[in-house]
């Protein structure tokens, strides 16, 4: 844990209290949406403080278990060692269940240990994605002492108030009537999704200066569910680790480096 | 319950968890985090554990790098502005609650579940910091939970109340914010409580609670009779709460709905808010709380010219 | 003999000066003036000044323009390039391109580059850094090539080859590896380039395109948008809304156009 900063002043003598601000922001945006039987969760890969970019390749996004997805936002140096405590309580659970924690559980996990730091809060977003145990795709945001709510999607970070009306409109279909004789679908397709987000991410850096240089997406899929054109799709890497039924992609783009 | 008195009476918060941290020191984790109290890890031993920054005054930090209102560019936004209210009356209680979440002048949510379920027989209600209440108020559900097996009968609202309001405030001064009611029925029959972060508990019949309680006490208060039917009580709570959504730009999106009676509570609808100025709660166009009322006249007077 | 009953200085009004710093401190921000966090350069070749500068305009970390021109007209062989407050060096540089063409009237020459530094320097060094103008000014005149920095407090800097705003840093970093004494004009033009997209592409506060102004003793050429970089990709959907996406309470047709149906009223007039 970071000590208090408390400097002798050299002239006079007397010891002189400093600020003790251990909160920095890194920029950067993260999103998920879920759909019926998948969920994607995608962040921008560039680290910056001020005006200066730290790195153009710093994931935001991690992989916790097949089924289940955090992504963290805020400040870097926060958000990293959160994931690897997170991961680390997840690989207790493992040796202790055999077996890998459900999504509910894991929110209810990451409530908790950002509660913990209630009086020194880790200053952090969350969005963790997956698939529940019903098999239905889930999105679950938090906020930096741990409320938190399932959604089909969200948005956060530097670009969250650019991106999130985005999604509203064509998500939730938000300020957008029917068509008579044609309702608004209860849940998009996979490939509509990763439309969005391709397009919700150049947006975004078009019109952010904090976000750009790289776009990480990972797509979980349920147990048993068709791939639904996601071979196809430029860069797709699958990530999955075990047998378990779910499988877990990545795709890697590239956004304006500007 | 005398660890808890004792833990609650002897010595301040901020000495109790410097405390803690001296026992627990870098070591965060005990064997509690391992196995299956994975999720709420931190609470196996009864007493939850809190980090706390090493300086001088910790609640002064994190009002520092937490208080949107003194300071708005603050880096960690904890979402506030609500309009909750809960009432008692002949049928049972009322609970109707918006689903607005704010930081800053950004709407973070439109969707937020301001009613946390304690258990089939309780019902918490969320103002304030948004974590605070879903933490507490699921941990007083562990704790009812725990009543009912030592003791063999369901805690009476009042204990459960007071139960969340002696642990509040032993955080007294330390940064918590929330303004609940505790709703629910017990041998005692219909009952509602307030209970805040300052450590005020009061029981009364009618609560509300937020930045729009003005404006959902207005209509509660001129519509208010003891013996209500069911459907006007559920009306009047859900037209209070179009009107806090209507007039307070921190609450609003929609319209959670509850009734409490002898048998538990019961989940009643989620009313969209403008739905409700257009349309009202029904499937009737035109019956709208708001909309038509407001260019009848325009109409009529198109209607003669 | 009677004083006016309200003194009014010349100059700014300061007098929301001590309320305004009360608002701040209770939590009030003051509204924020449009800022061109940016990459501006000049340097000297062989033959004259070589100007360059970036394309993006920001409102705090929102891109507000994504094309913008940063280098100003002055006069026909003088130009300017401005960061800091947008609206600022825009006014500056209108002023006082306005003053050296009247300037240019009167004294039947052409001005010099120094005049121009020297109005500039008079005009910021009096607003004290209120008028938050950093410039890079260059042009060739009698007296051959010339390339001053001025900054927003006033002072000055005259050197070979020069950077400021946010990304000077970045493209100075170009200039102190690449740049020689008596570079000939593409030498020069692509170590501008190159010094600009180290400003484009390392400090946030610059983005987009690049522009260039090349003034010699007898021409002056500017390359806007002399490389782009950044060019907006192609989006994966397109958004189109079928008409009657948006609800609507209550429709209206209006006639615009008034008709008038004349009638002849008495016997039509005798013209023979």
């Amino acid at each position: 844990m970071p000590d208090m900063i408390a400097l002798s002043h050299p002239a006079s003598g007397h010891p002189q209290q400093r600020q003790f601000n251990p909160y920095s922001e890194n920029g950067g945006t993260i999103l998920a949406i879920s759909g019926a039987d998948f969920s994607v969760i995608a962040g921008d890969t560039r680290q910056s403080e001020g005006y200066s970019i730290q790195t153009r390749y710093a994931p935001k996004v991690f992989r916790l278990t097949d089924k289940a997805v955090l992504a963290v936002n805020g400040f870097a140096a926060d958000g990293n060692m959160f994931v690897k405590q997170v991961r680390q309580r997840l690989e207790w659970y493992r040796h202790a269940h055999a077996k890998d924690m459900p999504l509910r559980a894991i929110a209810r996990l990451i409530q908790t240990m950002l509660y913990a730091r209630r009086f020194f809060p880790y200053y952090v977003y969350n969005i963790l994605g997956g698939i529940e145990e019903d098999g239905s795709g889930a999105v679950y945001s938090f906020d930096p002492v741990g409320s938190y709510e399932r959604e089909s999607c969200r948005a956060a970070g530097a670009a969250q108030s650019l991106v999130q009306p985005f999604l509203d409109n064509q998500i939730y279909f938000k300020n957008q009537v029917p068509q008579p004789g044609h309702p608004h679908p209860k849940h998009l397709p996979l490939t509509t999704v990763i439309q969005l987000v391709i397009d919700s991410f150049t947006s975004a850096t078009e019109r952010h200066i904090e976000v750009g240089d790289g776009l990480e997406m990972f797509v979980v899929l349920a147990k048993g569910s068709p791939l639904y054109g996601l071979e196809n799709i430029d860069g797709v890497q699958e990530m999955t680790a075990t047998n378990d039924g779910e499988r877990l992609f990545v795709v890697r783009r590239n956004l304006k480096r500007d | 319950m005398n660890s808890l008195a004792n833990r609650f009476s002897t010595t301040g918060p901020i000495n109790e968890l410097r405390r803690a941290k001296s026992v627990l020191e870098d070591d965060e984790f005990t064997d509690s985090a391992w196995g299956s109290e994975a999720g709420f890890g931190s609470l196996a031993k009864g007493v939850p554990n809190f980090t706390v920054p090493s300086v001088p005054d910790p609640s002064a930090f994190l009002r520092l790098h937490t208080d949107d209102y003194a300071d708005p560019s603050c880096r960690i936004k904890i979402q506030h502005g609500t309009t909750t209210l809960a009432f008692r009356f002949q049928g049972g209680v009322i609970v109707a609650v918006d689903s607005r979440a704010t930081a800053g002048s950004y709407v973070a949510s439109g969707t937020v579940k301001k009613v946390i379920e304690i258990n089939p027989y309780l019902l918490g209600t969320m103002a304030g910091g948004a974590a605070d209440c879903q933490y507490w108020e699921t941990y007083l559900g562990i704790h009812c939970r725990l009543h009912e097996l030592r003791n063999h009968e369901r805690i009476s609202v009042s204990a459960a109340s007071k139960y969340l309001s002696n642990l509040v405030y032993s955080y007294k001064g330390m940064g918590l914010s929330m303004g609940t009611m505790i709703c629910g029925w017990d041998k005692t029959g219909p009952a509602v409580f307030y209970v805040d972060s300052d450590g005020t508990r009061l029981k009364g019949d009618i609560f509300s609670v937020g930045s729009g309680s003005t404006f959902a006490y207005g209509v509660l208060d001129q519509g208010y009779r003891w013996d209500l039917t069911d459907e006007e009580a559920q009306e009047l709570g859900r037209r209070s709460i179009y009107a806090a959504g209507h007039r307070d730009a921190f609450s609003g999106n929609t319209c959670n709905l509850y009734h409490v009676k002898e048998d538990g509570w019961k989940f009643i609808g989620n009313y969209d808010i403008s739905k409700l100025h257009y349309d009202g709660p029904g499937e009737t166009p035109g019956a709208g709380y708001g909309y038509d009322v407001r260019v009848e006249r325009s109409a009529a007077i198109a209607v003669q010219a | 003999m009677a004083t006016a009953a309200v003194y009014s200085s010349p100059g700014f009004d300061f007098s929301n000066e001590i309320r305004n710093n009360f608002l701040a401190s209770k939590g009030i921000p003051l509204p924020k003036a449009t800022s061109t966090g940016t990459t501006i350069v000049g340097c000297i070749f062989e033959d004259g000044i070589i100007l360059g500068a970036d394309t993006r305009a920001t409102e705090g970390p929102i891109v507000a323009d994504k094309n913008c021109e940063k280098i100003h007209y002055i006069t026909e062989s003088i130009r300017c390039c401005g960061a800091g407050t947008a609206a600022d060096t825009e006014f500056v540089t209108n002023l006082i391109s306005s003053n050296m063409e009247m300037h240019a009237l009167t004294h039947n020459r052409k001005p010099r580059v120094v005049t121009a530094m020297t109005m500039l320097k008079q005009y910021l060094f009096r607003y004290q850094g209120h008028v938050g103008a950093a410039l890079v000014l260059g042009g060739v005149d009698a007296t051959g090539p010339n390339l001053f920095t001025i900054a927003p407090h006033g002072s000055t800097d005259k050197l070979p080859y020069v950077t400021m705003g946010s990304g000077s840093l970045a493209a100075m970093a170009v200039f102190e590896s690449g740049w020689r004494k008596g570079m000939s004009r593409e030498e020069a033009l692509t170590l501008v380039k190159s010094a600009i997209s180290a400003g484009i592409f390392n400090d946030l506060g610059s983005g987009s395109n690049v522009d260039a102004c090349i003034i010699t003793a007898n021409n002056t050429e500017m390359l806007r948008n002399v490389e782009m970089p950044n060019e907006r990709v192609q989006k994966e959907r397109t958004y189109v809304f079928p008409k009657g996406t948006t609800a609507w309470k209550k429709e209206e047709v209006r006639k615009l156009v008034v008709q008038e149906e004349v009638r002849l009223v008495g016997e039509a007039m005798d013209t023979d």
